[in-house]
């Protein structure tokens, strides 16, 4: 009796598994069947909870709703699995008919890879949205006169977000100079409140929200893109090793929490939405999120500015690291009635349409179009009012080499942590030149 | 049967893993290897360089210390894992209730998935709301307070009791089904002989299940070695490379730097020193009997 119901339950978990591995293959059958049906896949982060996300997933629900005859087949991921989901894929070449890309380095190779079609006649059928984009906003996208798509949002990827209750209190007067920020930073260590919140076990954070702008700020963009080509310039250069050496003031001064090595971009975030953290570096991106997530109080004392200048250094002063937002890349291989509806779909999501959605999710856009105050979080609208007199000069790894990038995202763990400036700087320079030659 | 159909019988019975294991396991090691002669970023033409890879690897700093590291867990595993799951199963063989439990709840981190035993364990270390920290305040012990996981000095030793937590109750269970394998004769003729506590566990006991800690021995190794996951959710091999170990080194390599002939070289160099290593503790056990 009591094995009869053992043989029994097993049974039914056997089902219940071969079920579950069942389902799957039944409906990638079904979707291929009628041939007049068109399927689409696309990829993109839009994963979170943040208001563009949430925008971006609505556009995708619309359309699916409007084209009964197309079928999107959409997989969001986090934006680090996304990069190296789309790097597999493009290694076995098996991209996904469209699929969000980032300017630059990648879109580059990419291109390189013969994975992309340009959308040049597509652009020029569509005139009045391609000349109303801000810029510059296509010349990250473009090479070789093929432009390969169009930037659905801008990235400033180096802002000073900070807390004014915090800074009132404790007297501090908001950093515009080197110095006056680790005045900040030792006052608000005296007060035991957190000076910067910084989350940077993905690695990418400390590079591409802060060293990117101090960076330039010391060498001057010109200088980087030299190093960038390995002409004319290199990572052992004594500027950069000087900005880094700056930088390294930074962490020796305490100017972020303990372990800031073992929390993610969102704890960083946590830290200052709960109020324990005065300042939190961060992109414009971070604008959506915070006004989904932070308390009324703490929303209404944040405000943005753009990170102190350095004296003595070669870059313009009023600027931040950045770039045009990410695009849609379009798969070389879609051809007829498949690649008319992935452009429709194009379209609806980077088209006027989609940049207003975009914008009005709190998401600085890289095309014409005015705010309504009346309807934008007053966050949002105090960052518009700062990007229209801050330039934007390119983030570090939207230019480097992948390899590059990970060795100075590393090195930069370890410069905070006290590492030597030049032996980091020497395997940068390394870096660089084994993928640049 | 003769012994022709009985050979043929089990020829045609392994048949079917032995395709599915060259398959999934061997051609991949090849190809690997095969990899491992360029260099190839993952889009468009890869590049044949020889050995070039391997005289790399054979000067970076980083990969030996992922080597170290990978020593670091196997002493951990071998030292740690299997001689309290040992002592564990001694203490825990027989069944009453509270046995029963104790058992249950040191066997429960095996369920678990990495992915939340990883998470479980951050918040345990967390730098600004982790318990250890609070427990040490606690006990006025706040000197011994520590930055555990992002301090490049311990944080690899800060990933050995989570990597101890969480297999040493599949050991528990081997070692207690071996115990209770030893046969009840034996407990009685020592009962008789007079035999008791530490002489019995050493005369008795132990040479009883010795194979049985062959064998988790083994496991021990082998798994420590390619552990990748519980690292890799803690603190993804760094801050700055210092708890990457071979596995995480190989897949930062292939997956974001987009070196993949780099990436293939470590994961063949891996091949071989596990190889090496399995291949030396077959010897070892060989020899003793």
């Amino acid at each position: 009796m009591f094995k009869a119901a053992k043989l029994g339950l097993v049974g039914i978990l056997i089902v219940v598994l071969l079920a579950a591995c069942g389902s799957n293959s039944s409906s990638d059958g079904s979707t291929n069947k009628s041939t007049e049906k068109i399927t689409l896949t696309i990829w993109n982060n839009w994963s979170g909870q943040d208001a563009k996300a949430v925008a971006m997933r609505k556009i995708l629900e619309d359309f699916q709703s409007e084209n009964p005859n197309i079928t999107l087949e959409i997989e969001a991921l986090a934006t680090d699995g996304l990069k190296t989901r789309l790097r597999t894929a493009a290694a076995a070449d098996e991209m996904p008919d469209l699929f969000v890309m980032w300017p630059g380095a990648m879109t580059k190779e990419f291109v390189q890879g013969d994975l992309l079609q340009p959308i040049n006649e597509f652009l020029d059928q569509n005139a009045e949205w391609k000349n109303n984009f801000i810029e510059n906003a296509l010349v990250d996208f473009t090479v070789e006169d093929n432009i390969y798509s169009v930037p659905m949002n801008l990235a400033p990827s180096s802002l000073l977000y900070y807390n004014e209750d915090l800074f009132k209190q404790y007297n501090v007067k908001v950093p515009t100079t080197w110095d006056e920020l680790l005045q900040a930073v030792d006052t608000f260590n005296a007060n035991n409140i957190i000076p910067i919140a910084l989350g940077n076990k993905a690695n990418w954070v400390a590079q591409s929200t802060t060293f990117s702008t101090i960076g330039d700020r010391v060498t001057g963009t010109e200088w980087f893109l030299k190093a960038v080509d390995q002409s004319g310039a290199s990572f052992t250069d004594p500027e950069f090793i000087e900005a880094l050496k700056l930088y390294q003031e930074l962490g020796e001064a305490k100017a972020y929490q303990e372990g800031f090595n073992s929390i993610d971009e969102n704890q960083m975030l946590q830290l200052y939405t709960q109020g324990k953290a005065a300042m939190v570096i961060n992109g414009g991106w971070a604008v959506a999120g915070l006004v989904n997530t932070a308390s009324e109080e703490i929303l209404n004392a944040t405000n943005i500015t753009i990170l102190p200048t350095v004296d003595g250094g070669k870059g313009a002063a009023k600027t931040t690291a950045g770039v045009v937002g990410t695009g849609l890349g379009v798969n070389k291989k879609l051809s007829g009635a498949k690649k008319d509806a992935a452009m429709k779909l194009f379209y609806a999501l980077a088209g006027p349409d989609g940049q207003k959605a975009t914008l009005e999710s709190s998401t600085l856009i890289s095309y014409n179009l005015e705010l309504d105050p009346s309807k934008a979080n007053p966050l949002f609208i105090k960052l518009t009012e700062l990007m229209k007199e801050t330039k934007i000069v390119p983030v570090y790894d939207s230019k480097l080499s992948s390899a590059a990038v990970e060795a100075i995202n590393n090195g930069l763990q370890e410069l905070l942590l006290g590492g030597d400036p030049e032996d980091i700087a020497k395997r940068i320079q390394a870096a660089q030149a084994g993928a640049v030659n | 049967m003769n012994s022709a159909t009985v050979k043929r019988f089990i020829a045609v019975a392994l048949a079917p893993s032995l395709i599915l294991y060259s398959l999934f396991v061997f051609v991949p090691v090849i190809w690997s290897a095969y990899y491992s002669l360029f260099n190839w970023s993952g889009i468009g033409q890869a590049a044949f360089i020889g050995l070039q890879n391997y005289k790399e690897l054979l000067s970076d700093s980083i990969f030996w210390h992922s080597l170290g590291n990978n020593v670091i867990f196997v002493l951990a595993s071998v030292l740690g894992q299997v001689p309290l799951a040992l002592l564990l199963a001694i203490i825990l063989y027989k069944s009453n209730a509270l046995q029963r439990f104790l058992r249950a709840a040191v066997f429960m981190p095996m369920v678990l998935s990495t992915v939340v035993i990883g998470l479980i364990w951050n918040y345990v270390y967390h730098p600004q709301i982790g318990i250890l920290n609070f427990l040490l305040d606690a006990l006025n012990l706040s000197a011994l307070k520590m930055e555990w996981l992002s301090d490049p000095d311990i944080a690899i030793f800060s990933l050995i009791p989570p990597l101890i937590w969480s297999f040493v109750g599949l050991y528990l269970i081997i070692f207690i089904s071996a115990l209770q394998n030893i046969p009840g004769e034996l407990d009685d003729a020592a009962k008789i002989d007079g035999a008791k506590g530490f002489t019995k566990l050493f005369k008795i006991t132990l040479p009883m299940i010795w194979g049985t800690i062959q064998v988790a021995l083994i496991l021990c190794i082998a798994g420590s070695l390619k552990s990748f996951d519980l690292v890799y959710i803690m603190t993804r091999g760094g801050p700055a490379h210092a708890t990457e170990l071979l596995a995480t080194y190989m897949y930062n390599a292939t997956f974001s730097t987009f070196r993949y002939g780099y990436g293939s070289t470590i994961s063949t160099a891996i091949v071989i020193i596990s190889l090496l290593l399995i291949g030396t503790s077959q010897w070892l056990t060989s020899r003793r009997k």
